[in-house]
């Protein structure tokens, strides 16, 4: 019935198998942290919504048919959850009186944490440059209409293609098409200051 | 041919039909305007790989997350659960039908009247969504699971 790993122990956790439920968020824990730092800054804001995600889907897991791709339920369910958060966020933005916002909006368009910046690079320069970068990356990403932004993290940072975006936002591929082409469009203009000589040549097919 | 603009992420991203894509890059081989606008794209995104990478979940997810779902009711059955529940509620009016067949069967072979009735008697069986109706719908879980219920017979056979 199941060939998904994923979705057999979704059907194993609906029989009552708790260890399967912990065995999914253990194998989808990493993804959903990280995809939801797409659409917050803090690092701890995006764990809590991780956490949310995976109590959302364990209420929703009787709604859950094995039919359906685990993959992209569990990332429409990441996808409305975040999308609420930064309206949310907005909502909140639009309330606060300037100067006092209750709501902790830090690091909004700030310069990058370099305490935080990633061992993984291998140079300062380059670990200044990535935490430019990703400062660019993020508020391309708050200017996005949410639909171009929810396409454009799911295209370009969980590497689904055209037709698993669609299932996961309920639309139509040539309507993803244009969803993603269009923030792709406006990522080029937002990053062409970080243009590395000699990049524009590689293609990336 | 117009400028395919529009089509040189998908051309980027492999997500064009072939037919389109050939024409797309003959039109590029032809064209410095739409493969400047390729290689602005293609740098966007070869830029986009370097980013810092994404936080990790904190040492404390898993036990955060145990906590919160300790406070979660147990899970909501799943429909096909709730189906075996449903299949064996089932029973009691499906019984009940079928001894009120086996007497229209009496009352048709005293009447003589034509086998059809006694057909069509039995063709309710088979029907859940009468059989279900004769039983109390409890809830509106329950009243979901007979609405699709005829969704799950080609797979779960018929109790």
């Amino acid at each position: 019935m199941a060939q998904d790993p994923d979705a057999a122990l979704m059907v194993a956790f609906q029989r009552g198998d708790a260890a399967a439920f912990r065995a999914l968020y253990e194998r989808h824990a990493r993804a959903m942290v990280a995809f939801c730092h797409r659409f917050v800054k803090d690092p701890a804001r995006a764990e809590e919504l991780a956490q949310d995600v995976f109590v959302k889907l364990h209420r929703s897991a009787g709604r859950y048919a094995p039919s359906a791709r685990f993959k992209t339920f569990l990332y429409r369910v990441a996808t409305n959850h975040c999308l609420n958060e930064v309206r949310r966020g907005e909502y909140a933005a639009r309330q606060a009186t300037p100067g006092a916002s209750p709501d902790d909006r830090d690091g909004e368009a700030g310069a990058p944490d370099l305490d935080a910046l990633p061992s993984s690079a291998a140079s300062p320069h380059q670990a200044l440059e990535a935490g430019r970068l990703e400062v660019a990356v993020t508020a391309l990403l708050d200017r996005l209409p949410e639909k171009q932004r929810a396409a454009f993290v799911l295209c370009r940072f969980e590497g689904m293609s055209y037709e698993e975006i669609a299932e996961t936002l309920e639309t139509t591929v040539s309507a993803v098409k244009s969803l993603v082409h269009r923030a792709t469009v406006a990522a080029a203009a937002a990053l062409a200051p970080f243009g590395a000589p000699g990049a524009a040549g590689e293609e990336t097919p | 041919m117009n400028h395919p603009l529009d089509d040189l992420t998908a051309l980027l991203d492999g997500a064009l039909p072939e037919r389109r894509r050939a024409e797309v890059e003959r039109h590029l081989a032809a064209c410095p305007t739409c493969r400047a606008e390729r290689d602005r794209l293609a740098a966007a995104l070869s830029m986009l790989g370097a980013l810092p990478a994404p936080p990790e979940p904190s040492p404390w997810f898993a036990t955060r997350l145990e906590a919160r779902l300790a406070e979660e009711p147990p899970p909501a059955p799943g429909l096909l659960s709730r189906l075996a529940r449903w299949r064996w509620r089932l029973a009691v009016p499906a019984t009940a039908l079928a001894a009120a067949a086996a007497v229209t069967l009496l009352v048709v072979r005293q009447q003589r009247v034509d086998e059809e009735t006694l057909a069509r008697s039995l063709d309710l069986m088979e029907n859940y969504e009468v059989v279900a109706s004769l039983g109390d719908v409890e809830s509106e879980e329950d009243a979901a699971v007979v609405a699709s219920l005829h969704e799950l017979v080609g797979k779960e056979g018929r109790p």
